[in-house]
């Protein structure tokens, strides 16, 4: 019974690790760049999905604009921070992106307040029991709902559209692809788009889990989704799926048998280590 | 090059001597390291609201025998980085009388032997960490110990309430685990039975899993570590898995933005905390009152724990009267002052003599729940 | 003066742990997001020595050993990890330190410890000490640069598969990279330990990690004058930036990403493109 629910609750968690790990491995895939600001757009969809339910009342809505908003704002981080450091070592827009998060965390505090905003009155907080003994919110409900659909539709578009197809040339040989006439920029363009969209639907369930969104809610994700794509294989959108929920679960048991030992994070890279020592490459290598 | 810079000093000192002679109140400056950027900045933001309101008191009430307070405020970051090097600068450079800590533990313990070792007065606001007074005779703190308030949960869940059956769920730093050795080492004499513990991390705020094992484990009360960031989700969390037994928590739940978190399933939390919203002493009302409006949201205990350190050396600098550094810490070990966490009086390790308050949730406000005024449970250790 | 020589100290503790990492990262090639951890264990180790009586100058090698030899378990797995795998790798190696001394009663758990003894002579004695610690590594930064060993790392930073059919015994090199950054940065550790004279878990996480890497990429990948003149300045610069209180770390933050914006080469690419340019000018037209 424990047994059961403690693996629910760590499926919930991997679910949201998933869609915030998910736009940073598509950035990988594409740039070879650690994009450690992602997290900054994680936190602008939470702060977004709160003020706009506050403010008009409809949480679906809320959830739309984050998602638009930060999903321009990604393809303008690429634009204006990364673009002009292609050519560099990763290491550059490694550190490019690590000065660009401290600045957000504290441009979030200035602009919204150190204390954190809450939603007046959060939705979908009515318990469902969705197996016998076992009871989940709507809201985690709705994480899970969520992870499923836009990765789904993840899914089909690399898999059967041509936009898809053009992306997983790029992925594959950025230069290849660009004598085949694919715009090259316009799939990047896209990627961000689509990884920082998804990165802000984290943030707004997170921020409704919670009911709490705070100035460094970035930092946790800033480096555990490093962790987790790592993993995954970098680059591998299959392997980072399996990272997270197996971190997510990995966690929830590790949190309640050997919390006295290890915390969180520890148990999250000690898994990480003895991972990498057996397959160097993450679980599921790019293929 | 040393003689010049000392010449230009004495000129200077002259200069501005004979600018400021014909000035009634000249000015005593206190240091004050509070974290302002960071992840502490919201407590920090309290702590300075809290102790300037105090500041605007003693000067509007006629200052220190007429000289006015003035606090010298840097940015610590909750860092020991940075607030032991900012110590040598408020010691050296500002030439501050003496500070007081509006930060956490670990930027807190670090200034302390530097305040030490320079001989000049420290009182530490709200800080737990176990040894900070135990840098030397010249620190202070005006706020419990860990441990003192974990023996005051203990006390309040088995004596006051009755419930034997405990759950802990322990924050994992400084705070959490002395509050955990306080309330452990008085549970058993108090009838209680850790069924179990639980250990989470300061940036955690999902706490699925402890929430699932909570609910199997069926406890009469849950004796919960956290600050109003971590405490807010788990309350939330824990009530909305359907658990109904009390929540016992401290005073890091102690703000109004706790019960914003947590929303209507705070109703019925219990804390351990310095600050009684419903105290009919007129230096917690003139606090409470004065805050809400200078900070533009209701009153805390960070607020009112920096309020009360400002207080106590006002009173203190008052008694000795300019006599130096050594007279100064002389007459804040002898304080018994009436201030807003209560009556304070200093053991021979410069710890807090002063009772637990005890707040519940009541219709999305802090009340008066009890207070706990048993010397010999909260006496704090002498060495 | 008190004030100053803060100052310095902590300039100097901050240019000696850069180094360290430089030799790794810059030197060798070996990204690594973990360094703190070994600053860490030079911090606990010396700490727990100069408690018990040892002279802080001597207790400042075993904290090198210690840092040192988890230095050399570390270069193991990167021998295993290459490239992003091995920054993360390294991360991990922090966030397990951290999580590892929390639980340990005997380094102090979560309280740390405090009442770390004063260096001889005071924070002068302290200072002096820093010095002489980080001239002495520079002069083996130095050496290694002009050397076999330079060379080697040299050739494993620019691409590990043509070093090793040239002949160069990478395994080698890159677990002697690893064994000497780290230890310098136990001896930075060890120092930092007695300039705060507070130690808890978390003065050694993951943003201390990150903090130093910025300092070696800012410098300029692999440059000592330019890694350490890039750590001396940003060490301070939080001390230095308390007049502009509010936007201290926005300031900071900010001034990280231009630097990486418009010099991504570091100062001292920076440094060479401005002598280059100043050569140019000069020339007779």
């Amino acid at each position: 019974m424990l047994f059961l629910d403690l693996t629910v609750q760590g499926l919930v968690q991997g679910a949201i690790y998933a869609l915030i790990a998910l736009g940073l491995t598509l950035v990988y895939g594409l740039l070879r760049i650690l994009h450690v600001a992602h997290a900054a757009l994680f936190t602008l969809g939470a702060y977004l999905g709160v003020i706009v339910t506050n403010q008009t009342g409809s949480f679906a809505l809320a959830l739309a604009v984050a998602m638009v908003v930060v999903g321009v704002i990604g393809v303008g981080v690429y634009r204006f921070a990364y673009k002009p450091l292609l050519d560099q070592p990763p290491l550059v827009a490694l550190i490019a992106s690590i000065g660009l998060f401290i600045a957000s965390e504290e441009i979030f505090r200035l602009v919204f307040g150190p204390y954190g905003l809450s939603f007046t009155d959060p939705p979908l907080q009515t318990q469902v029991e969705i197996l016998p003994g076992i009871f989940l919110s709507h809201a985690r409900l709705m994480v899970v709902g969520i992870a499923v659909v836009f990765l789904g539709l993840l899914g089909w578009l690399s898999a059967s559209t041509r936009t898809g197809i053009a992306w997983r040339a790029t992925v594959a040989d950025p230069d290849m692809a660009r004598s085949f006439g694919i715009d090259v920029e316009r799939v990047r363009y896209l990627n961000f788009f689509i990884g920082s969209a998804l990165a802000a639907a984290a943030g707004v369930m997170v921020a409704l889990l919670n009911n709490l969104v705070e100035p460094t809610m970035g930092a946790v994700p800033a480096y555990k989704a490093l962790a987790i794509i790592v993993l995954g294989g970098l680059g591998s959108v299959r392997g980072t799926l399996v990272a997270s929920l197996a971190l997510g679960v990995i966690e929830a048991f590790g949190t309640i048998y050997i919390g006295h030992l290890l915390d969180r994070d520890a148990i999250a890279f000690a898994f990480l280590i003895i991972v990498l020592m057996v397959r160097p490459q993450g679980i599921l290598a790019r293929g | 090059m040393k003689f010049k810079l000392q010449n230009i000093a004495m000129v200077a000192g002259i200069a501005l001597a004979a600018m400021s002679a014909p000035a009634l109140a000249g000015s005593i400056k206190i240091g004050f390291n509070v974290p302002l950027t960071g992840f502490a900045a919201a407590d920090g933001n309290s702590a300075l609201v809290g102790a300037q309101l105090a500041v605007e008191q003693v000067n509007a009430a006629g200052g220190i025998n007429g000289d006015m307070l003035e606090l010298v405020v840097y940015d610590d970051q909750a860092s020991p980085k940075e607030s032991a090097p900012l110590a040598v600068k408020l010691i050296t450079r500002d030439e501050v009388v003496a500070g007081i800590s509006g930060s956490y533990s670990g930027a807190t313990r670090a200034a302390a032997t530097i305040y030490q070792e320079e001989a000049t007065p420290y009182i530490a606001a709200y800080a737990v960490h176990p040894d900070i007074t135990r840098a030397g005779d010249y620190v202070f703190r005006t706020s419990f110990m860990g441990e003192v308030q974990g023996r005051a949960g203990a006390k309040l869940i088995g004596a006051m309430m009755g419930l034997k059956r405990v759950v802990m769920i322990t924050l994992n730093n400084d705070f959490g685990k002395s509050l955990a050795a306080g309330f452990k080492a008085r549970a058993a004499s108090f009838g209680i039975e850790i069924v179990a513990e639980y250990e989470y991390s300061i940036k955690d705020r999902e706490f699925g899993p402890i929430v699932s094992k909570v609910r199997a484990d069926a406890p009469e009360a849950i004796y919960a570590s956290g600050y109003f960031f971590t405490a807010g989700p788990l309350v939330r969390q824990l009530r909305a898995a359907g658990i109904e037994a009390p929540v016992i928590g401290q005073e890091g739940y102690d703000t109004q933005k706790f019960i914003e978190i947590a929303g209507p399933a705070a109703e019925g939390v219990i804390i351990t905390t310095s600050l009684d919203r419903d105290s009919s002493d007129p230096v917690t009302q003139a606090f409470i009152a004065g805050f809400e409006a200078k900070a533009g949201y209701p009153a805390d205990m960070v607020g009112a724990s920096a309020h009360t350190a400002v207080l106590v050396m006002a009173e203190a600098l008052r008694a000795a009267g300019g006599g130096g550094k050594a007279a100064l810490r002389d007459a804040i070990a002898a304080t018994s002052l009436d201030a807003s966490t209560g009556h304070i009086s200093f053991n021979g390790l410069g710890e807090v003599r002063k009772d637990v308050q005890v707040q519940i949730v009541k219709d999305g406000n802090w009340r008066h729940y009890a207070v706990i005024s048993d010397a010999a449970l909260l006496a704090p250790p002498e060495e | 003066m008190a004030y100053e020589i803060v100052l310095l100290t902590t300039m100097s503790i901050a240019i000696l742990f850069a180094l360290s990492l430089n030799v790794i990262t810059g030197f060798c090639g070996q990204v690594s997001l973990g360094h703190a951890a070994f600053f860490g264990i030079g911090a606990y180790t010396a700490a727990l020595l100069t408690k018990a009586g040892v002279p802080l100058a001597l207790a400042l090698l075993p904290a090198a050993a210690m840092a040192g030899a988890v230095g050399l378990l570390v270069g193991m797995a990167s021998l295993r990890v290459r490239h992003d795998f091995l920054a993360i790798t390294t991360m991990g190696v922090t966030f397990l330190f951290v999580g590892f001394v929390r639980k340990q009663d005997a380094l102090g758990g979560e309280v740390g410890i405090s009442g770390i003894p004063q260096a001889a002579f005071g924070r002068p004695g302290l200072l002096l000490l820093a010095i002489v610690c980080t001239v002495l590594f520079v002069l083996v930064a130095l050496h290694i640069r002009r050397s076999w060993m330079g060379f080697a790392f040299d050739s494993i930073a620019d691409d590990e598969d043509t070093a090793r059919i040239l002949g160069i015994d990478v395994k080698r090199f890159k677990l002697w990279a690893f064994v000497i950054g780290t230890a310098g940065a136990g001896v930075a550790g060890g120092l930092y330990a007695h300039h705060i004279r507070f130690i808890g878990p978390d003065s050694f996480g993951f943003v201390e990690s990150v903090t130093v890497l910025a300092m070696v990429i800012i410098g300029g990948i692999g440059s000592i004058w330019g890694v350490a003149l890039a750590a001396g300045l940003l060490s301070v610069m939080p001390l230095w930036f308390q007049f502009v209180d509010d936007y201290k770390l926005l300031l900071y933050g900010l001034l990280i990403f231009a630097a990486m914006r418009f010099a991504p080469d570091g100062i001292a690419g920076l440094a060479r493109r401005i002598a280059a340019r100043i050569a140019l000018w000069r020339l007779p037209r």
